[in-house]
C-alpha cells in the first residue's frame, strides 16, 4: 500500500525488480535473515534435526499467532494491548473446558473459543469507535479485564486437553516430539488465509485504507468504524488461536501468566516484521519470521555460549536498530519525493 | 451558576437549562469529576469498612498511591509530548537495585547512584526518541528489555552485594513523623508535585512540552530545538522513575528485579484517568495526582471487600475504560 507517484510507476515499469524490492524488500529480507539464523544455528549445535525444527516451530507458534493478531489491528490503524491477556484467557478457558473430553469435542470447543474471542474483542473495538477514547487506553483496560476473567475461569494452574488436540498443534500426543509438520501447516494455513484476505479481498484492503487515512477512507465510501471493529474481531480470534496453541503445548492452562509481557512481545515482533505503528503499512507474511526470530534468539545465543541474560539485551538492541533503520529509510524517501 | 431567570433561548435538546449550565461548568472544570469520583470511592470504602475513615486508613491508600503517582509524573510529562515510558518500572527497579547495593557506602552515594541510573536510562531513551525518531512506545519497550538483561547479568557480577536498602532510604520510603501519621514518602511526593506543576504551568520548558505534543512541526518551525527538549524531558522522566524506585525499595526494605513491575500500567492508567491525552498536548499533573489517589483508594476498597484477584483486575480495567470514556465525553462537550 505504498503511495506510488507516477514517476515511481514509470521507473518501476522500466526496472521491475526495483519496484519489487521496494514492495517486498522487507518481507524478503526478514525471511532471509530467519533462514540464515536457522542455518547458522544448525552449525552451532552438534545434532540439528527435525527435533530442533519442531521445537522452534511448535513453541514459537503462539508468538507468531499473537504477532499476526497485533499486525491485523495495527494495519487498520489501532493497537491492542489486550491481545496478551486474550491469549491467557482463551488458553485457560480451553484447558478448563477440554479436560477429559474426546478429540471431536475439543475441536468444537476450540472453534467456539475462536468465535467467542472474536465477539469479545469486537466489543473492545466497538467501545473504541463509540467512545473516541484512544485505542491504547481502551485496550489497557481490556488487558486487565481479560486477565481478571482468566483468573476467574481458572484460579489455579490446571485443566487439560485431548491427545489428538495436542497433536494438531505440536505434532505429538505429549507436546514434545520431532514432527514439525502439523505446526507448520497450522501456521501456514492461518497466516496465508489472513494474508490473502488482507491483500486480495475488498474487505481486507479496506483495513489498509482505514489504517493509512481514516478520513480519506470514510470519504471514499468505506464504513471506517465497521472496519475498525472488524480488525479487532479478526485480531481477537488470532489471539485466541495463540491461546489454543499455548494450551496444546503446555497441556494445561495457567492464568497467572501476565498477558502484558506477551503483548509487548507481539508489538516488538510486528515492528521487526516491518508493520508501521502508524497504520496502513505492513504484511502479515513478514510477521511470521519476525515472531519466530524473537523467540529463537534465546536458543541461538545460548548455543553460541552467550549468557542468556545478554539475549534480552541483544533483543532490545535489535529492535531499536531496526526502528532506526526504518526511520532512516522513511526519512530518505521523504527527502526524495 | 446564577439564578434561573436567565433562560437560554435555544434549549431545543430538552435538557433543563440549569443542568446544561452545570454540564458546561463541568466541561471547563474537569477535575471536579475526578474529585467527585474520589470522594464517592472514599465514602463507599468507609461504608464497607467504617475503620477506613481514619488517619491510618487514608494513610494506607495514600502510601499505595505514592509510587504510582511519582511514576505517573514521568508518564504525564512524556505523554504531554506525545510520548510514553514503558521502561519506567524497570528504571525504578534498577535504581532501587543500585541504591541497595551502594547502601554500605552511605546514603548520599546510594541515592546518587540510584538517580544516576534514572538519568542515564532516560538520556538513552531521549536520544532514541529525539534524535533517531524511534517510536517512543518501541524505544522505551526495548530499553526495558535492555535494562532487565543488564541488571540480571550485573546482579551476579558487579552488583552482587547487598540487596537490603540502607536505613536512610528505608526511613524515606516507609517511615513517618508526627507520631507515625505523616509518611516521609508523601512529603517527597508533595515536593515533587509542586515542582512538576510549577514547571508545567510557568516555565518555558513546560510550555515547550505542551507545544511539542500539540503540533511538533509548528513547534520546530517556531525555533524550538525539539530534540534537545525531548532528551531533557526523558532524562527528567527517568529521574522521576528512579525516585519512585527508591521510595518503593525503601518501603519494601529489600529489592529484587521484579520490584516495580506491577506499577507500570497503573502509572499509565493514573495519567490517563487524570485527563492527560496519550496523543500529547493536553493534561495536567494535578489531574494525574487525583488519578493516582483514585487508584490508591480503589485498592483499599478492593482489599476490604475481600474479592479475589480476578474481580479486582476486571474492576480495575473497567474503571480505566469508564473514566477515560467519561473524560472524552466531557472534553468533547468543551
Amino acid at each position: 500500500m505504498t503511495a506510488t507517484t507516477p514517476s515511481a510507476i514509470a521507473a518501476g515499469s522500466r526496472r521491475p525488480w526495483r519496484r519489487w524490492v521496494r514492495r517486498h524488500g522487507w518481507t524478503t529480507g526478514i525471511w532471509i535473515l530467519f533462514l540464515a539464523l536457522i542455518a547458522y544455528y544448525s552449525t552451532l549445535i552438534p545434532s540439528f534435526g527435525s527435533f530442533q525444527v519442531a521445537s522452534i516451530v511448535n513453541n514459537g507458534s503462539p508468538f507468531v499467532f499473537l504477532a499476526a493478531a497485533q499486525a491485523v489491528i495495527v494495519i487498520a490503524g489501532g493497537i491492542d494491548l489486550g491481545v496478551g491477556s486474550m491469549l491467557v484467557l482463551t488458553s485457560v478457558t480451553a484447558a478448563r473446558l477440554m479436560e477429559g473430553q474426546p478429540f471431536a469435542a475439543t475441536i468444537l470447543i476450540g472453534i467456539g473459543i475462536l468465535l467467542a474471542a472474536a465477539v469479545l474483542n469486537s466489543i473492545v473495538g466497538w467501545i473504541i469507535t463509540v467512545s473516541q477514547v484512544p485505542d491504547i487506553v481502551v485496550t489497557l483496560g481490556s488487558l486487565y479485564v481479560f486477565q481478571g476473567m482468566a483468573l476467574w475461569v481458572l484460579p489455579n494452574p490446571g485443566g487439560g486437553t485431548s491427545e489428538g488436540y495436542r497433536y494438531l498443534f505440536t505434532g505429538s500426543n505429549t507436546g514434545i516430539g520431532a514432527n514439525p509438520w502439523p505446526a507448520i501447516a497450522m501456521i501456514s494455513i492461518a497466516i496465508l488465509a489472513v494474508a490473502w484476505w488482507l491483500g486480495r479481498t475488498r474487505r481486507g484492503l479496506s483495513l489498509y485504507a482505514v489504517g493509512s487515512d481514516t478520513t480519506a477512507a470514510y470519504l471514499s465510501g468505506i464504513r471506517a468504524a465497521r472496519v475498525k471493529i472488524l480488525s479487532y474481531a479478526v485480531g481477537g480470534s488470532f489471539a485466541a488461536l495463540a491461546g489454543l496453541a499455548t494450551t496444546a503445548i503446555a497441556g494445561r492452562g495457567n492464568a497467572t501468566t501476565f498477558g502484558g509481557n506477551l503483548t509487548l512481545n507481539s508489538v516488538a515482533a510486528i515492528v521487526l516484521g516491518g508493520v508501521a505503528l502508524t497504520g496502513g503499512i505492513g504484511s502479515v507474511i513478514a510477521v511470521v519470521p519476525a515472531g519466530l526470530i524473537l523467540f529463537f534468539l534465546n536458543p541461538i545465543l545460548s548455543a553460541m555460549g552467550v549468557d542468556p541474560n545478554r539475549a534480552q539485551i541483544i533483543q532490545g538492541l535489535l529492535i531499536v536498530i531496526v526502528m532506526m533503520v526504518t526511520g532512516l529509510l522513511e526519512w530518505r524517501r521523504q527527502r526524495r519525493s | 451558576m446564577s439564578t434561573r431567570t436567565t433562560r437560554a433561548p435555544s434549549t431545543d435538546d430538552g435538557a433543563p437549562p440549569r443542568l446544561r449550565r452545570f454540564g458546561r461548568y463541568l466541561a471547563t472544570h474537569p477535575h471536579l469529576v475526578l474529585v467527585a469520583v474520589l470522594v464517592t470511592l472514599i465514602l463507599v470504602t468507609g461504608a464497607i469498612q467504617p475503620n477506613y475513615l481514619s488517619v491510618t486508613g487514608v494513610r494506607n491508600s495514600v502510601l499505595f498511591a505514592v509510587p504510582i503517582g511519582v511514576l505517573a509524573a514521568a508518564q504525564t510529562i512524556l505523554m504531554l509530548t506525545g510520548g510514553i515510558d514503558l521502561s519506567a518500572a524497570m528504571i525504578a527497579t534498577g535504581a532501587a537495585y543500585v541504591a541497595a547495593n551502594q547502601s554500605p557506602e552511605g546514603a548520599v552515594i546510594a541515592i546518587g547512584g540510584g538517580l544516576l541510573v534514572g538519568v542515564l536510562s532516560g538520556a538513552a531513551n531521549g536520544i532514541g526518541v529525539g534524535v533517531f525518531r524511534v517510536n517512543p512506545l518501541i524505544m522505551t519497550l526495548a530499553m526495558s528489555a535492555i535494562l532487565l538483561g543488564l541488571f540480571t547479568s550485573w546482579a551476579q557480577t558487579i552488583f552482587s552485594g547487598s540487596t537490603r536498602m540502607g536505613d536512610f532510604i528505608r526511613t524515606l520510603g516507609g517511615g513517618s513523623f508526627w507520631g507515625r501519621t505523616v509518611p516521609w514518602a508523601v512529603v517527597v511526593w508533595a515536593v515533587l508535585s509542586v515542582l512538576v506543576i510549577y514547571m508545567l504551568r510557568y516555565s518555558g520548558f513546560g510550555r515547550n512540552l505542551y507545544a511539542l505534543g500539540d503540533n511538533a512541526i509548528a513547534t520546530r518551525l517556531s525555533g524550538t530545538r525539539s530534540w534537545q527538549v525531548l532528551i531533557v524531558v526523558y532524562m527528567i522522566a527517568g529521574l522521576f522513575a528512579a525516585i519512585a524506585g527508591l521510595l518503593l525499595g525503601g518501603r519494601v526494605g529489600a529489592v529484587d528485579l521484579q520490584l516495580a513491575n506491577v506499577f507500570l500500567l497503573p502509572s499509565v492508567a493514573a495519567a490517563v484517568i487524570g485527563g492527560t491525552s496519550i496523543f500529547g498536548g493536553t493534561g495536567t499533573y494535578s489531574g494525574t495526582i487525583l488519578g493516582a489517589l483514585i487508584l490508591g483508594v480503589l485498592q483499599s476498597m478492593l482489599t476490604f471487600l475481600g474479592v479475589g484477584q480476578a474481580i479486582q483486575q476486571m474492576l480495575y480495567g473497567s474503571i480505566v475504560i469508564g473514566l477515560s470514556w467519561l473524560y472524552t465525553r466531557i472534553a468533547a462537550a468543551q
